[in-house]
């Protein structure tokens, strides 16, 4: 009799895991506890240093995403406002500029000279050009959230419009080349060791740079402070029910008063802005504007993530908390398989495998809440 | 007046794929005149084989309200295993493309047993095959080019009384979609389905297998389209078809067909193809830099995007009851 | 008589809760039985075990003397059973012929033979006396039309036993009495009929034997002559219902909340003029089609007019639902599923919907969740709302009359001056109609104006201090509570219908 209720309370037990907000983050400590004899370098500083300076970015523009998902709606477009943004501010306070490359470019004498951006050397120059990559992703999240607020027309042709354009436009605007050359002022974005760890013997009084990892950096600093905000705001804030009332049911966010139109609109410019940022800390770490940042499968990489942590495509589902726990497995898994050696084509393989595994995850929890509901 | 207007909005509106066709043409047609010759409109229509039998798979798949992100995967994986059948067991070019066509179809089974049996949501059951799919055949290739024999090549630029053999296969599969469509129960099973899928199970259709078929085919009709394409170049390598998912879904929707499932039409699918090749082609004729033809590509299928939107805003307020007539107003 | 259906001990289980305990009945060939019984007593899994899509946990059914043990819809089908949905389950992107034979269509080598669909499908409609096209698509149907396509693809699947599950929710009183002929016609061709509905009269007027279910137990079963109206509740919900409606409790007063003067919108309303002072109830009635959903949209602010006023309290509202809550009203629509509730949504996050405002603090709107659960809390006191936890249970899991508490709930934490409700007791069982009444008298009583929309007149009858009849979007009448007089209401209902 107790033996069953023992078992009983167990079962019950694995479910509550299950059902966890931080189910996904408990799969990443069994994952680094599982792989980590095999694979040392995993927890060694430099890797763990890696993978966060890989998340940071990621964990942004997913930020953005989760919004978007939020009302049921999707945004394709994401990689591609990343790499106008970043083309956009390089160009304006790059110092100098290779004459061969961008001779060609359709701005050339305009704005690009062999001495550099307009901005280049002036002070405060590089806020202006923030604004300025500010600007320019309010505006693109102004016309897809307008598409499909005032327009009706469905997320994903208006983003995968918008990703086509845009895309196409960043590498027109630089034929292709990547503007390098940006200030420190710039890069230090990307880099800013806050508070760093040295890791070895003690009574050594001069440390060589390598063995100093910078532990905590600006886009960790951008990127936590992005997602605690956006928590309150998502869970916290009347704006945030909204965005979730709108994602359940939208004919009864209407008739109750929520003015769906401008969150709608407000959503996309969220997740354009979110988007900016994230392109902005790449390229700061990479020291260039590349016209390709965002291309590829960037942008599934940040919708799959979202997804593996619970947020539905549906709409109406959302936590920033479950979009951390995926950005942080998602990375996790990457720097894992990329230690392992396995070639691009192997990586590609199991990312697609952790996508189906994640799916099934979520159907698997569906049914375990709605078993638990009977 | 006023009411010879609004009937001409309506029938610009209802044919906005065919108007665009039509304005790109002569706009295109006007810049550069060798733009309408006969040899130039055959390569449109060839050009559009590619993206178009994809596009006539997805449009069944977009009626059932899914979605199939793996094409351009399949697109590559199965001419591969085709072409490594040719290499190794010395197969034919048309037992080739039959090899082709059924690991296109498995592919597809692949998605539908996902999608199916394990209920998992088709975006991100495609979208995580579209890796697998792709991961799967540069292992193949050990991340090379793969060089088909010079069969391929001969099939690829072949002719069938006088009219190029892609262009042969794109209408054979056009017709048979469309008679697949409008002529077989299945058919209009697929109609039903999209339209309510609740009442389709009620009613007794074997929902499964409805939507099962409909992956498989899109597989099919995916593999077909590569197979095309690659007996064209020759060769393939390990980035063909990327991003072309987007491409065929593009065309399918240009073609009338819908997220939200229940419409759609082999015929629109065809156009939707022709109206993007022609858009392309027309802006290599003028000579618009090469950088900037995805943006006016991107302008032309938002606007007709936005004149489909326009179109079923103006059907639900002509649906909504009017009460009394409009006359006496 | 000859039994064409027979259960015995049938009974059905949804992990340890049963839905179905013990059913035993028999129905005759080519008689009318009623079943009736409140939300939740077990008719819709009853009705999925005849009908092949909920497998039974225990006894045997017989069809025709044989055991019957359908595996899916198509089993039910090919036995011989059709169903008449409350939600019609029709495919409005097909042709009526096709939605005959949806699910297996004649073929001529392998292709479907279009000749034969249309014109079977011609004899079946005229045996309907309808004379429409097969060809025309059901999505250009009228609702009264499509049930009776409905029916012929009962027909035409040679279903001898015709289950029909509350198929008068969205007809006419016109097109209502046409279904009855039918179904009178078909019981005289010997078809047998199982007939669901809450309508109670109606199951007076069709069947020959009634069943009632209450609680997943068959309590009550006999001659149709046998059961009144009152002893059909009485057994329904298993005690005196003392009335259908409870009395109102106070009187209108005179000055008015809502001034509508003048309302046009071409080919919606004409010149509609309509006055709600406080503490009254205002009945509007209509046939479908007659422009009461319409007005209330335009009231609310939701669908614009051409021309006319609109004053609440004396001001005029700016356009939209928004600036109409601010000014004090509120709706409840018909379509409590699509537009009411958040169904994945917890009951708690549904009654905040409305008012999330007033819980936001500072300039980000920071929710105060401690004032959220106290404010819900009451509202589940107030309303009673039977639910075990609102701030963890979804929408979805409660019943139909809860779930209408729940929309009437979410607008009174605004305390709305103004109440627009149309058809709240649609889809409601017996129970918990008496109490959405009650809260109508409520609000009324408090000094509230409430205007209620129903193609139930009786309920509009019991509840209104004042009818007001609609026709093809304009006022036919108006009729003070002093004067209710059902055939003049319904003559002006149907005044240009008639003529």
């Amino acid at each position: 009799m107790t033996a069953i209720r023992t078992k009983r309370s167990l079962a019950a037990r694995a479910a509550d895991v299950f059902l966890s907000d931080y189910f996904i983050f408990y799969l990443c400590i069994a994952f680094i506890i599982v792989l980590a004899p095999f694979l040392p370098v995993l927890i060694a500083p430099a890797n763990a240093v890696n993978i966060m300076s890989n998340m940071w970015p990621l964990l942004i523009v997913a930020i953005g995403q989760t919004f978007v998902l939020a009302i049921g709606g999707i945004d394709l477009s994401q990689g591609a406002v990343m790499a106008v943004t970043a083309v956009i501010g390089a160009m304006l306070i790059t110092l100098a500029v290779d004459p061969v490359t961008f001779m060609r470019t359709p701005l050339w004498g305009l704005i690009l000279t062999e001495q550099g951006g307009p901005l280049a050397g002036v002070t405060g120059g590089v806020l202006l050009a923030l604004v300025m990559m500010l600007l320019a992703a309010v505006l693109i999240g102004l016309f897809n959230g307008a598409s499909v607020a005032l327009f009706d027309l469905p997320p994903f042709m208006v983003t995968l419009v918008t990703m086509m354009t845009l895309s196409a436009f960043a590498l027109w605007l630089t034929q292709s080349g990547n503007i390098a050359n940006l200030p420190d002022d710039f890069t230090r974005l990307g880099r800013g060791d806050l508070v760093s760890v040295y890791f070895g013997a003690k009574e050594e009084s001069q440390l060589a740079r390598r063995q100093v990892y910078s532990f905590v950096t600006f886009p960790m600093v951008i990127a936590l402070i992005m997602a605690f905000l956006a928590h309150i705001i998502l869970n916290r804030t009347v704006f945030g029910a909204r965005v979730l009332a709108i994602g359940m049911n939208r004919k009864a966010a209407v008739i109750s008063g929520i003015p769906v139109r401008r969150i709608v609109i407000a959503v996309f410019v969220l997740s354009a802005v979110c988007a900016m940022i994230g392109g902005l800390l790449y390229s700061a770490r990479l020291e260039a504007g590349r016209p390709t940042l965002g291309g590829g499968t960037f942008l599934l990489d940040v919708i799959a993530a979202s997804v593996i942590g619970g947020t539905s495509l549906f709409g109406g589902k959302a936590k920033i908390i479950w979009t951390f726990f995926g950005v942080l497995f998602y990375v996790l898994m990457s720097s894992a398989l990329s230690a392992m050696n396995l070639s691009a084509f192997q990586i590609d393989m199991v990312k697609g495998g952790i996508i189906l595994g994640a799916a099934l995850l979520d159907v698997f929890r569906t049914w375990l809440k709605r078993e638990r509901l009977q | 007046m006023k009411l010879r207007l609004r009937r001409l909005t309506d029938l610009v509106l209802n044919h906005s794929s065919l108007v665009f066709l039509a304005c790109i043409l002569i706009y295109y047609g006007l810049q550069a005149p060798a733009f309408l010759s006969v040899e130039s409109l055959g390569n449109i229509v060839k050009q559009s084989s590619f993206i178009g039998v994809a596009a006539l798979g997805t449009t069944l798949v977009l009626m059932t309200a899914g979605i199939d992100l793996s094409v351009g995967a399949v697109m590559f994986l199965a001419p591969l295993v085709a072409g490594m059948a040719m290499k190794h067991l010395g197969i034919p070019v048309p037992a080739g493309f039959l090899v082709s066509v059924l690991t296109g179809a498995l592919l597809g089974a692949i998605n539908a047993l996902f999608i199916v049996k394990l209920r998992v949501v088709p975006f991100i059951v495609t979208l995580a095959t579209m890796f697998l799919f792709r991961g799967f055949g540069i292992w193949l290739t050990s991340s090379t080019q793969f060089d088909f024999s010079e069969d391929m090549r001969r099939f690829g630029l072949s002719s069938l009384f006088g009219i190029p053999t892609p262009i042969v296969i794109f209408a054979l599969v056009a017709v048979l979609i469309y008679v697949l469509l409008n002529h077989t129960q299945f058919g209009r099973q697929i109609y039903a389905l999209g339209n309510d899928r609740e009442a389709a199970r009620k009613a007794g259709l074997k929902t499964a297998r409805i939507e099962a078929a409909v992956y498989v085919i899109s597989g099919a009709c995916a593999a077909i389209s590569g197979f095309v394409m690659i007996a064209q170049i020759g060769r393939l390598d390990a980035g063909f078809g990327e991003g072309r998912e987007f491409d065929v879904i593009a065309a399918a929707i240009l073609g009338g067909a819908s997220f939200f499932g229940g419409v759609g039409t082999a015929f629109g699918a065809v156009l939707g193809a022709i109206l993007i090749q022609a858009a392309k082609l027309g802006l290599v004729f003028t000579g618009v830099n090469l950088y900037l033809q995805p943006v006016v590509l991107g302008m032309i299928i938002f606007l007709a995007v936005f004149a489909d939107a326009v179109r079923t805003r103006r059907l639900t307020n002509k649906l909504k009851r009017t009460i009394r007539p409009l006359t006496r107003s | 008589m000859n039994e064409l259906l027979a259960v015995k001990n049938l009974s059905k289980a949804w992990f340890g809760v049963p839905a179905n305990s013990n059913l035993s009945f028999s129905i005759a060939q080519g008689t009318v039985t009623g079943i009736i019984g409140q939300n939740g007593a077990g008719k819709s899994t009853l009705m999925g075990m005849l009908g092949g899509t909920v497998l039974p946990s225990g006894g045997e059914m017989f069809w025709r003397g044989q055991p019957y043990q359908p595996r899916d819809a198509a089993d039910a089908i090919k036995a011989g059973i059709g169903f008449i949905h409350q939600e019609l389950n029709l495919f409005t992107n097909l042709s009526v012929a096709e939605n005959l034979y949806i699910d297996g269509f004649p073929r001529r080598m392998g292709l479907i033979d279009w000749k034969a669909i249309t014109q079977r499908t011609r004899e079946i409609l005229a045996r309907l006396d309808l004379d429409f096209d097969p060809m025309i698509q059901v999505g250009r149907l009228s609702p009264g039309e499509r049930q009776l396509v409905e029916i012929a693809r009962a027909l035409h699947n040679e279903a001898s036993l015709l289950i029909f599950d509350e198929p008068t929710t969205s007809l006419t009183p016109r097109e209502t009495e046409r279904l009855f002929a039918t179904i009178d016609g078909l019981k005289a061709e010997g078809r047998t009929i199982i007939y669901i509905s809450h309508i109670l009269s109606d199951v007076q007027r069709l069947a020959d034997r009634v069943i009632v279910l209450r609680d997943g137990k068959l309590v009550e079963q006999g001659p149709a002559d046998q059961f009144t109206i009152p002893l059909m509740i009485r057994s329904m919900i298993g005690r005196d219902m003392g009335g259908l409606f409870p009395a109102r409790s106070n009187k209108p007063q005179p000055d008015p909340i809502l001034v509508a003067q003048n309302l046009t919108q071409p080919g919606v309303v004409e010149d509609v003029s309509l006055t709600i002072h406080k503490g009254e109830i205002v009945g509007l009635f209509g046939l479908m089609g007659s422009g009461r959903t319409e007005l209330a949209r335009i009231l609310f602010g939701l669908d614009p007019f051409q021309s006319g006023r609109i004053s609440i309290e004396g001001k005029s509202p700016e356009q939209g639902p928004r600036a109409r809550i601010e000014a004090g009203m509120a709706f409840v629509t018909e379509e409590r599923r699509a537009e009411g509730l958040m169904m994945d949504a917890s009951i708690a996050e549904n009654l905040t919907l409305v008012q999330l405002d007033g819980f936001g603090a500072g300039r980000l709107g920071i929710l105060d969740r401690w004032s959220m659960v106290e404010r819900t809390e009451q509202s589940r006191t107030e309303l009673s709302i039977k639910a075990a936890n609102i701030q963890e249970q979804p929408a979805k899991a409660l019943s139909g009359g809860n779930q209408q508490k729940v929309v009437i709930g979410k607008w009174q934490i605004g305390n709305p001056r103004l109440f627009i409700l149309d058809e709240p007791t649609r889809g409601v069982d017996v129970g918990a109609k008496f109490e959405i009444y009650s809260l109508v008298d409520k609000i009324a009583a408090e000094g509230g104006g409430v205007l209620m929309i129903s193609s139930e007149l009786d309920e509009l009858l019991g509840m209104a201090d004042r009818i007001v009849v609609m026709n093809r979007g304009e006022v036919t009448g108006e009729i003070a509570r002093e004067q209710f007089d059902r055939e003049r209401i319904l003559a002006m209902a149907f005044r240009e219908v008639i003529a």
